[in-house]
């Protein structure tokens, strides 16, 4: 069945396909049947805890290891003849740069080993290390490298960009310098899938959110939709007198977490919560009630008791 | 293979101030020192010439390997990975690294000689191509066995593990001093080793004893044997990643 989704996906034009796969290591599920279709344009977000598989998975998406069982398709090839085609930029987590040899001669390197790579000049320029190029890598600070590795990823003029946690180690304002070059590269349509440990960034960059834990994804779609998945609300409120018992008992409330006079009670019917709370406690102030955001949805679905 | 990749990678060797040094700095010292310590009476010039074919094939050595060792602190930072992200396949890659061994492995070896040349080593334009481009071509296997270093090595143990590769097959080799003078027990390990029949073909220029047909084939199967490894060693560390 997974086969004629992946046959289905690559008709269809799809950018990534990946079906059924699995990869372990030892006794441990790395990657635990993960199936997975983007098409081209999309801007696809990467979110899990640490171990949840996501760089295991992009480590075969980009033929750096190879599956234990199921199937992967870069826009009808394999991932190998993906690269080799230039199709496929990335962003390694832990990519090194040569210690002894300038910006402008990696990213020149880089250049020379694709068949048909942006002029080298340009490619500095989008990354926005132009005024980097003799400078030598163990003169660059954390944020200046990853912007480094950024252009020899452009370098090769790819279609499918993949990023693993890209913006660690930058500052605010690099990081906003970062988006705003990467949104230059999508808005001539083409796809990015980005791993990152930064909730605003999926929240504010991605069309789409796909939420991995232990191996598989738990969630997929857009980030309200996401948001949707963990039903109901947070409402805030200062109670006096109140124990958690009491307030756990009110209808509506599924969690509740008090300090002091400071209650925050998850519900699944705020409505029903905001009513029973202002009969048993008339003097309840300050209330707020809030949808659940996406760091509330990622911790709902990723935390080790959360069903799939 | 990719041209601007093998120009890169020369350029990156030679950068580093601590090849210069010891690869090309160190066999011409030896050379002054040790032709001046023994190159006295008769045989003073056949001495020189020993001691010139030693060196230069041990600077020659020295550089190869330690180019091709090179490859451990890449795979530990993650460069190869980064690197398997371009067209380049892994054959193309181990081809370069050895390559580059051959270059920077003819600096030295040329420049032993030229010094040799200019204080008083004599020989016929057939006698310095066999001790040059002879001796260049039996670097291969050497080369390659560098890389294989590089291959297996950690960047915490390479240094040491590199030194050791090079110091042991320059002894064996009769690099530093001829198998004539080896004892015995050395002597019957030396014609196993490949820096042993690498030297020949220099010292072959004074002891006239290069049998050219078995230091081919001994060459010729270490260079298979070697590159076999190597291969193997690389296919193994990219599927474990």
């Amino acid at each position: 069945m997974t086969d004629t989704t992946s046959r289905q996906a690559v008709r269809n034009g799809a950018a990534v396909s990946i079906a059924g796969l699995r990869k372990h290591y030892g006794e441990v599920r790395a990657v635990d049947g993960v199936n997975l279709v983007i098409a081209p344009g999309e801007v696809v977000a990467l979110l899990g805890p640490n171990g949840a598989g996501k760089s295991t998975t992009v480590d075969m998406l980009l033929g750096l290891s190879k599956p234990d069982a199921g199937d992967i398709t870069v826009f009808g090839q394999t991932p190998r003849q993906a690269v080799s085609a230039g199709s496929i930029g990335a962003m390694l987590q832990t990519g090194a740069l040569l210690e002894d040899a300038t910006v402008a001669e990696t990213v020149g390197l880089f250049a020379a080993l694709h068949h048909r790579p942006l002029p080298l000049a340009e490619a500095l320029e989008r990354a926005g290390i132009a005024d980097l190029a003799d400078r030598r890598s163990t003169k660059l600070s954390g944020g200046q490298k990853q912007r480094v590795r950024f252009a020899l990823a452009l370098v090769s003029d790819p279609d499918l960009m993949v990023l693993d946690e890209p913006t660690v180690a930058m500052d605010v304002e690099t990081r906003r310098q970062f988006w705003r070059s990467m949104r230059h590269f999508t808005d001539s349509g083409r796809t990015v899938l980005f791993a990152t440990h930064y909730l605003e960034e999926a929240q504010e960059f991605a069309d789409r959110v796909v939420l991995m834990r232990s191996g598989r994804i738990v969630a997929d779609g857009s980030v309200a939709e996401v948001r949707a998945m963990v039903s109901g609300r947070t409402l805030r409120a200062i109670v006096s007198g109140a124990t958690e018992g009491t307030l756990a008992n009110l209808a509506g409330v599924r969690a509740v977490e008090l300090r002091g006079e400071q209650a925050v009670l998850t519900c699944d019917d705020s409505d029903l919560a905001v009513r029973a709370l202002l009969h048993t406690f008339p003097q309840a102030r300050d209330i707020e009630i809030n949808a659940v955001g996406l760091e509330d949805a990622f911790l709902a679905l990723t935390s080790e008791g959360a069903q799939s | 293979m990719n041209v601007k990749y093998l120009a890169l990678e020369i350029k990156r060797v030679v950068r580093n101030p601590r090849f210069l040094i010891f690869t090309v700095g160190l066999p011409v010292v030896f050379y002054f020192l040790f032709s001046s310590i023994n190159a006295q009476g008769n045989d003073a010039d056949r001495v020189r010439v020993v001691v010139m074919v030693g060196m230069a094939a041990f600077g020659g050595l020295t550089a190869a390997v330690s180019s091709g060792t090179r490859i451990a602190v890449e795979r530990g930072a993650g460069w190869q990975r980064q690197l398997r992200l371009t067209p380049m396949s892994g054959g193309a890659y181990l081809v370069t690294k050895a390559l580059v061994g051959m270059i920077v492995g003819l600096g030295p070896l040329l420049l032993v000689c030229l010094i040799g040349g200019l204080t008083g080593v004599h020989l016929t334009a057939a006698e310095w191509l066999q001790v040059t481009a002879g001796t260049w071509i039996g670097l291969l296997p050497l080369a390659i066995l560098g890389v294989l270093v590089g291959q297996l090595a950690t960047p915490d143990s390479v240094q040491a593990i590199g030194s050791g590769v090079f110091l042991l097959l320059s002894m064996f080799g009769g690099l530093w001093f001829p198998p004539a003078a080896m004892p015995s027990w050395l002597a019957n390990i030396a014609h196993v080793v490949p820096s042993f029949w690498y030297g020949g073909i220099g010292r072959g220029v004074v002891f006239h004893d290069l049998n050219v047909g078995t230091t081919v084939l001994v060459l010729g199967a270490w260079t298979v044997g070697l590159a076999a490894l190597a291969a193997r060693r690389f296919r193994a560390d990219t599927a474990r990643v």
